[in-house]
């Protein structure tokens, strides 16, 4: 599948990934929707380590006597786990700031559930 | 040696400071002598005289926190309308904040490689 | 206890996490067990950060590998580069260290009995070790990729701790700004590292320095980095965040924040000097550094005047003064390449602006945890509530005055003696920058002068009759600062050759910190 595709096309999905991510940041007032956003974000960034560890035809780095050259960069999906264990902790924590944001003010909207300015 | 601070056309030496300190607290001390020792207490002597008028309760004749430098904000009206405006407090407003000054600060980067 | 020092650098995130995690399970037990270890634990932390840092600034860099047979082997055989996680301490980590360790075991003082009524302490507890431990591992790692974990530990431990009490909504709405803030400065973090790890295959700050080519791609990946940095230290357009998150948390926490801010300014300055160092192009990141400092210093102090919540205020304050620390630093970072002005006024200004972030930490810590002892005595932050609190709170009053002056630059406290380091070198750059901080001090006295004015003086209200002065160890908390401000102020010459200037020596000396890490390769 992924012979067939110009080799840069995963770098493309990830940038449009982090476009998708900050627009909804930027432009949606709703704040579950900026917890989607911020999910969004982070995922565009694992796609893209992912990608720029990828080499085609690789093996996975999963052995101790290497069956062939070619192996996948291992370092980067670590990061990537890291990367995708952080943001579960930081969604957990921004879903349950946003839930005693709505119990205290009665909207999800971040421009009425201000109380701060100035 | 080590208590100076030699910053260019100046210095800084704490010794120094500590006895012009001293010095003006012992004035200090010495004015304070001179003062009238023998008033008495809790009677008219040491309340607050107001032309003879009735002197308003304490919470009415302060000058509140927000009231401080009225003249100053009044002068500078303009200014604050300006730089308040942007301190909206809204989330979203701070990442866009955050994106223009990445993009800004990328463009004179590049601007100023490609003129030199 | 040479085997201590040489494992010390791991030893001092481990034991405070270990503590951390330790102190909920203790905390079923007994209150006064939970206390008491975590004083001790920290005591320990910080008798090791001094211990380390005298180690550091004697002798050279710590250096200490991961897994590793031996601490300093940092290339394993057959290999070029370094594969494992470093740990890397020069003269800026260990100087960082110890304020770190200094506010924090403060913070913790202060909060035993500031949150005595509070439910959930354990909590409180676990997250402000989590985030000490999260700052000291940012301050000591040596690699790219750890430096992004432990940032976020900070910030997510720092967004629970802020929105801790959530009986308000404000504060809810504090730590959902400050958490959201911080996730979308790390992932683009964490974007430039990839685009940095894409070309070098490199995580290591050191290696990556060695190897660095200044392509286009380095070059977004820098600024990325530099905007997502200052977006954590709360600089001027990007300081708007910090003045709703410092308002709203607990009293001690602020403090600890200042710290966190101060952390993520270690971070801009180990990119912009370490990691780009020689190959950057000086002058114009230096321009930029200088210009959001101007800024930062201008906005702040204008913002603050305006405010009539007393912790907001002291909020944007923070922001002014961390202005003076970017002028000082981005004078330094633009005249890098030249060693003449270096010598004549850009070490100078690199040494007043280190010098100003202890100093910042210590002044603005004490300004905060007053402004808690405030609101702790009277249950408001607002400045229009307060009147002639000076009656019943003698020694908070004059506390205040002292974090006041040491903040708006009068002798003989510390402030001063940063910022007449600062003005003075920096005048020689450009004089227009020195009259801008002048005036900028001007202005953070009136500043003050309105908070003193209208919460000490004035009559005593009737309904402050009965305010008492706060309990023993919210004392002890303060008074630790203040002393720590008139000694700074009293022996600035101290502290400047002991502490500041192997970390100044250590930002600029870029090939030092690479040859720590690459010196085993032949």
């Amino acid at each position: 599948m992924i012979h067939s595709l110009p080799g840069n096309f995963p770098f493309v999905a990830a940038v449009v990934l982090l476009g998708i991510g900050l627009y909804i940041l930027i432009f949606r007032r709703n704040l579950i929707k900026i917890v989607m956003g911020i999910a969004i974000l982070g995922s565009s960034i694992n796609l893209f380590l992912i990608t720029l560890g990828y080499r085609i035809d690789g093996d996975a780095p999963i052995y101790t006597e290497v069956p062939s050259e070619l192996m996948v960069l291992p370092v980067v999906q670590a990061l990537t786990l890291t990367n995708i264990v952080i943001g579960v902790a930081t969604s957990a924590l921004i879903l349950s700031l946003v839930i005693r944001i709505y119990r205290h003010t009665g909207t999800l909207d971040s421009v009425k559930s201000r109380r701060m300015k100035g | 040696m080590s208590l100076l601070i030699e910053a260019g056309y100046e210095f800084w030496n704490p010794i120094i400071w500590l006895i012009a300190f001293a010095v003006l607290m012992a004035l200090v001390f010495l004015f304070r002598k001179r003062g009238q020792a023998k008033y008495k207490k809790d009677t008219d002597q040491t309340r607050i005289f107001l032309c003879g008028e009735e002197v308003p309760e304490a919470e009415q004749r302060y000058v509140r926190g927000g009231n401080v430098y009225w003249g100053f904000f009044e002068t500078l009206k303009e200014y604050y309308n300006g730089v308040v405006r942007p301190h909206t407090g809204v989330v979203n407003d701070y990442v866009i904040w955050f994106v223009a000054v990445t993009a800004i600060s990328a463009i004179v980067l590049f601007i100023v490689e490609l003129a030199r | 206890m040479s085997t201590l020092i040489a494992h010390s650098s791991i030893l001092i995130i481990a034991v405070t996490l270990a503590t951390a995690f330790l102190t909920p399970l203790v905390g079923i037990a007994s209150k006064r067990a939970r206390n008491t270890l975590i004083v001790l634990a920290l005591a320990f932390v910080a008798f090791l950060v001094v211990a380390l840092a005298r180690d550091v600034m004697l002798n050279q860099i710590h250096v200490y590998t991961l897994g590793a047979a031996a601490p300093d082997l940092t290339i394993p055989g057959g290999a070029i580069v370094p594969v494992r996680i470093i740990l890397e301490v020069d003269g800026l980590s260990a100087f960082m260290g110890i304020v770190i360790a200094i506010v924090s075991l403060v913070a913790v003082i202060y909060s035993m009995s500031a949150l005595k009524t509070e439910t959930g302490q354990n909590g409180f507890y676990t997250l402000l070790l989590l985030m000490a431990a999260g700052m000291f591992g940012m301050v000591f790692t040596g690699d790219l990729f750890n430096l992004f974990v432990f940032l976020e530990i900070t910030s997510i431990s720092g967004a629970a701790l802020i929105a801790f009490r959530t009986k308000f909504a404000d504060s809810q709405e504090g730590g959902f700004k400050y958490i959201v803030v911080s996730a979308v400065a790390s992932l683009m973090i964490l974007f430039a590292i990839g685009l940095l790890y894409s070309q070098y295959n490199l995580l290591n700050i050191g290696a990556l320095a060695a190897t660095m080519e200044y392509t286009m791609l380095d070059r977004i990946a820098l600024v990325i980095l530099m905007s997502a940095f200052v977006m954590k230290l709360g600089g001027v357009p990007l300081h708007m965040w910090l003045s709703d998150t410092y308002s709203v948390a607990p009293a001690s926490i602020p403090a600890l924040l200042i710290v966190a801010s101060q952390a993520s300014l270690y971070a801009l300055l180990r990119t912009s000097f370490t990691l780009y160092g020689v190959t950057l192009d000086q002058s114009v990141a230096g321009w930029i550094i200088i210009i959001v400092g101007l800024l930062s210093m201008f906005v702040g102090v204008t913002m603050a005047i305006l405010q009539t919540d007393i912790t907001r205020l002291i909020a944007y304050n923070c922001v002014c003064e961390s202005g003076f620390m970017l002028v000082g630093l981005g004078v330094g970072l633009a005249v890098l390449a030249d060693p003449g002005a270096l010598d004549a006024f850009g070490t100078m200004a690199m040494n007043g602006a280190v010098f100003h972030m202890i100093n910042h930490a210590l002044f603005e810590g004490l300004l905060f945890l007053v402004a808690g002892a405030i609101f702790y005595r009277i249950g408001t932050r607002d400045l229009n509530q307060m009147c002639g609190l000076g009656h019943t709170m003698k020694l908070t009053s004059v506390l205040f005055l002292l974090g006041a002056l040491a903040s708006a630059g009068i002798p003989p406290f510390n402030g001063f003696a940063s910022k007449i380091l600062i003005y003075e070198s920096v005048y020689q750059f450009n004089p227009i920058l020195t009259m801008i901080g002048i005036l900028v001090s001007i202005l953070t006295l009136a500043v003050f002068m309105k908070v003193f004015f209208s919460a000490f003086t004035g009559a005593s209200l009737p309904r402050y009759r009965d305010v008492r002065e706060v309990p023993r160890p919210m004392v002890a908390a303060m008074i630790v600062l203040a002393a720590g401000i008139i000694f700074f102020g009293l022996f600035p010459g101290l502290v400047l050759d002991w502490i500041v200037q192997p970390a100044t020596d250590a930002l600029v000396n870029q090939g030092a910190y690479i040859d720590a890490i690459m010196g085993a390769v032949p």
